[in-house]
């Protein structure tokens, strides 16, 4: 096939940006294609080499490409830089160039879309010590024999910036229309797509057998299947209005969500674009093996935490994770835990057509076994009442998630769609705290691993003057060195008492109590309501009081101070309204860690 | 395994290697009974070079099997470059097959073992070409018309006539036109069967022609209208030494 019907197909796209006219464009060139390589046509259009879980990169640098530009033009190097800056595209660069190459080559051979796919595999393919000058040698091969036209779509693809603009269902629309006949039959290829990830195979298979083998595609261990995404409302009552008077509601973690594949002696992780990710959680993969089957696939919310606390960290903490060296030491200094919240696939048989509740079951009963506390059950509650969700909600953002899943307990896993079946509620509000706040240790929680005879955390309060007594405000964990550690052990112990001091006010339950004496300072990121927490209790919302979000211990010890002189619940209350901000409505799910 | 081939002067390699130089960093060569051959061509597709240096040109050659050697050329040329003129050069394989050895002796004896780099395996087909008109002149004359023309150009267009070729190039600063005749200084031999015309990169013949000059002996300039041109180093002791370049394309 001549590589030039899909570069003038390339041009026309980029002059349209009507959905219709770029699905026509699209199944005239589908037509066009053999149906042997209509795969490697597929993703061409999508700037790809194999479907998104292959994740493999072209990776040739910029001046690589103005180099193979330079060679195969007859340029000098400062030419084609003076036109990169003019037009801040390796490919337009290219384009124009190649526009005016006044020299020919002793050979040239055609220019096929199996000549171009098959060289560009190469370049990806191609790796270690002198693999640039390699690549630059493959690129050049290619750029011999193009016009100004196909050089501009060639050095787009290399670089990584052909951008079409074509939707995934834009291709399904087109795919349907070109060998269905018609658009209603999107349906069929948009399931195949959803459960093998694929967009080439499901291509090739509607062209070469028909619509009933697309039928027969279903999931496959170690293949991506798209996610299932959520609606987002803003209250509980809106999300509980979309369910049947009952719904599960989970904690949505401020972590990355993965899909774990399980095999018999392999596991691959997938983020939710379907990129292989496996290399960033090597201790994921691990914990997973101790989960007792054969064979699943598994979803969940990987996130950062503090092993000795326990307590969640923010998203941003697994950017650490996303390296290719070094991943070893990133795992020590960022451990994860993998709350998992769905099972799509058990030893040979999909679970998706199961509804919600039989799937939580048949996860909770996979987890049941386990050997490994990295793995979690995400939180769960199943609630009939908009309050139930609120208090769940605040007690989740508390614990550093970003809002709650709402989940219709009748659901099945509808891969790939975006429906009112599951709905997310994010917080709205935020109340940032610049602040330091000194506060009363009152009570404790033993420590695990490395903290083990010491406390992991301790309970703070802050003082509450009017009524002469300590409402508890935060559990904290962060911040301590070993040296502090030991130190509060040691200090604490004359102030252990055997049940919760009588001035002390809290919901929370703990190790052991303290008489309310040592004052430290901390640090947060904000304050939020809490169902928990005591301190400023029904000042801001009946039943709720307020707690720091992600706190942290100075340093600072402020024997200057008595209890009394803590910051008070009153100044913790007048912060929060001060503070409180709109979040934007901007969706942060689709962000990655990069 | 035996592979020697020892000349009386390091003139011939010289020329060779400062004219693979021009188009490409890395060179194998091929020795076979009847001689030692390089073919290659340039990245960019647009030259290529052919030489064959046959075994009678040699002081001494001696081959029994197909040797291939890859250097870095101008690694090669640094050590070839440290023989005088007279002095004989004497260019054998390491037992290991890993390193050239290059005796130098006259004078006074050297030896030089260089390390050889793995050597490409495809082999570069020759352009079919057929030429209508040719051209002979003395290396010294080509590239004083060369020269002539890139003062304001960066191409040259050569337009053979029966008894008449001219030389010319256009630039911004403005046009140069050279034109020679039979009977003309440095011109040998004009022969046009059919009257051509094309346009060529002077930077890639000016390397060239500067490489090889110095060598002496005379250069053939055969091409068709709009085709590859070929050029013939005549130097002696060297069978051929053929330089292939891809025409412009008139805009």
């Amino acid at each position: 096939m001549d590589f030039d019907l899909v570069a003038q197909t390339f041009e026309q796209m980029e002059q349209t940006s009507s959905r219709l006219a770029l699905t026509d464009l699209l199944v005239s060139l589908f037509k066009k294609t053999p149906p042997e390589i209509i795969d490697k046509v597929t993703y061409l259009i999508q700037g790809k080499l194999y479907p998104d879980y292959e994740g493999i990169e072209l990776g040739l640098a910029e001046k690589m490409a103005i180099r193979a530009i330079a060679a195969s033009s007859g340029e000098n190097m400062s030419t084609i830089e003076q036109v990169y800056r003019k037009t801040g595209d390796i490919g337009d660069t290219a384009g124009e160039i190649m526009k005016s190459k006044g020299q020919s080559t002793l050979f040239t051979e055609p220019m096929t879309v199996e000549r171009v796919y098959s060289t560009l595999d190469k370049i990806a393919k191609t790796a270690g010590p002198g693999s640039q000058e390699a690549k630059l040698r493959l690129v050049s091969s290619l750029l011999h024999d193009a016009t100004a036209r196909q050089s501009r779509y060639i050095m787009k693809f290399v670089m990584g910036k052909l951008r079409l603009g074509i939707a995934d269902y834009t291709v399904l629309d087109a795919l349907a229309l070109a060998f269905t006949g018609s658009r209603a039959n999107r349906q069929a290829l948009e399931t195949a797509y959803n459960v093998s990830g694929d967009l080439g195979t499901v291509a090739k298979i509607v062209a070469t057998s028909g619509l009933e083998e697309v039928q027969t595609v279903g999931i496959t261990l170690f293949r991506p299947i798209r996610p299932m995404l959520a609606e987002r409302v803003s209250t509980p009552a809106e999300a509980l209005e979309r369910m049947e008077g009952k719904a599960a509601v989970e904690y949505k973690l401020d972590g990355e969500r993965i899909q774990v594949h399980k095999g018999q002696d392999r596991v691959e992780i997938f983020s939710r674009r379907l990129e292989k990710i496996t290399g960033h959680y090597p201790d994921v993969v691990e914990a997973v093996r101790s989960i007792n089957t054969k064979e699943a696939i598994l979803e969940g919310e990987v996130v950062a935490v503090n092993l000795e606390t326990g307590e969640y960290l923010p998203f941003q903490e697994l950017m650490h994770r996303r390296r290719k060296h070094g991943v070893e030491d990133a795992m020590k200094n960022y451990p994860v835990v993998m709350n998992f919240f769905d099972v799509l696939y058990v030893d040979g048989s999909s679970k998706t057509s199961l509804p919600y509740t039989e799937r939580r079951k048949a996860l909770k009963a996979l987890l049941a076994g386990k050997q490994d506390d990295r793995i979690r059950l995400v939180e769960q509650i199943v609630a009939s009442e908009a309050g139930q969700i609120d208090r769940f909600m605040a007690k989740a953002i508390e614990d550093g998630c970003e809002g709650v899943m709402v989940k219709q307990l009748s659901s099945t896993y509808r891969a790939g769609a975006r429906e009112f079946a599951w709905i997310k509620i994010k917080r709205e509000y935020r109340s940032e705290l610049a602040d330091t706040l000194d506060l009363v240790i009152v009570g404790g929680l033993y420590g695990r691993g490395r903290r083990v005879g010491k406390y992991g955390a301790l309970l703070l309060a802050a003082y509450d003057p009017e009524n002469e007594i300590f409402r508890s405000v935060c559990k904290v964990g962060t911040g301590f060195t070993d040296v502090h550690l030991e130190q509060f052990y040691q200090s604490l112990e004359e102030h252990r008492i055997s049940h919760r001091h009588a001035r002390v006010d809290t919901g929370m339950e703990m190790d052991v109590w303290f008489e309310p004496k040592i004052v430290i300072e901390v640090i947060a990121s904000e304050i939020t309501l809490s169902p928990s927490h005591t301190a400023a209790k029904d000042s801001i919302r009946q039943g709720y009081g307020l707690a720091l979000r992600f706190p942290k211990f100075t340093g600072k010890i402020r024997d200057d101070k008595d209890p009394e002189d803590a910051t008070s619940v009153q100044e913790i209350a007048s912060m929060y309204k001060r503070q409180l901000k709109t979040i934007g409505k901007q969706d942060s799910d689709d962000r990655q860690v990069k | 395994m035996v592979f020697i081939a020892r000349t009386k002067s390091p003139e011939e390699w010289k020329a060779i290697a400062s004219a693979i130089s021009t188009l490409v960093d890395e060179a194998t060569f091929e020795a076979t009974a009847e001689g030692i051959s390089f073919r290659g061509m340039d990245p960019s597709h647009i030259a290529l070079i052919d030489i064959q240096w046959p075994n009678f040109a040699f002081e001494r050659y001696e081959c029994d099997t197909v040797v291939k050697f890859g250097v870095r050329i101008d690694e090669f040329s640094k050590l070839i470059k440290r023989a005088d003129k007279k002095d004989a050069l004497e260019i054998t394989l390491g037992e290991d097959q890993r390193t050239l050895h290059i005796r130098i002796s006259n004078g006074y004896k050297r030896e030089y073992k260089m390390l050889l780099i793995e050597s490409s395996a495809s082999s570069t087909p020759l352009p079919k070409l057929s030429f209508n008109s040719k051209i002979v002149l003395t290396p010294g004359a080509f590239d004083k018309v060369l020269s002539d023309v890139q003062v304001v150009s960066e191409y040259i267009s050569i337009d053979a006539k029966s008894s008449r070729v001219e030389f010319s190039g256009r630039g911004d600063s403005g046009d140069a036109s050279i034109a020679l005749e039979s009977g003309s200084e440095g011109l040998e031999e004009l022969a046009v069967q059919e009257e051509s015309k094309a346009t060529y990169s002077l930077d890639y013949l000016s390397k060239i022609t500067k490489a090889i000059s110095t060598a002496g002996g005379s250069v053939a300039v055969e091409f068709s209208s709009k085709m590859p041109l070929r050029l013939e180093f005549r130097i002696a002791n060297v069978n051929r030494i053929h330089f292939y370049l891809a025409p412009r394309v008139q805009d």
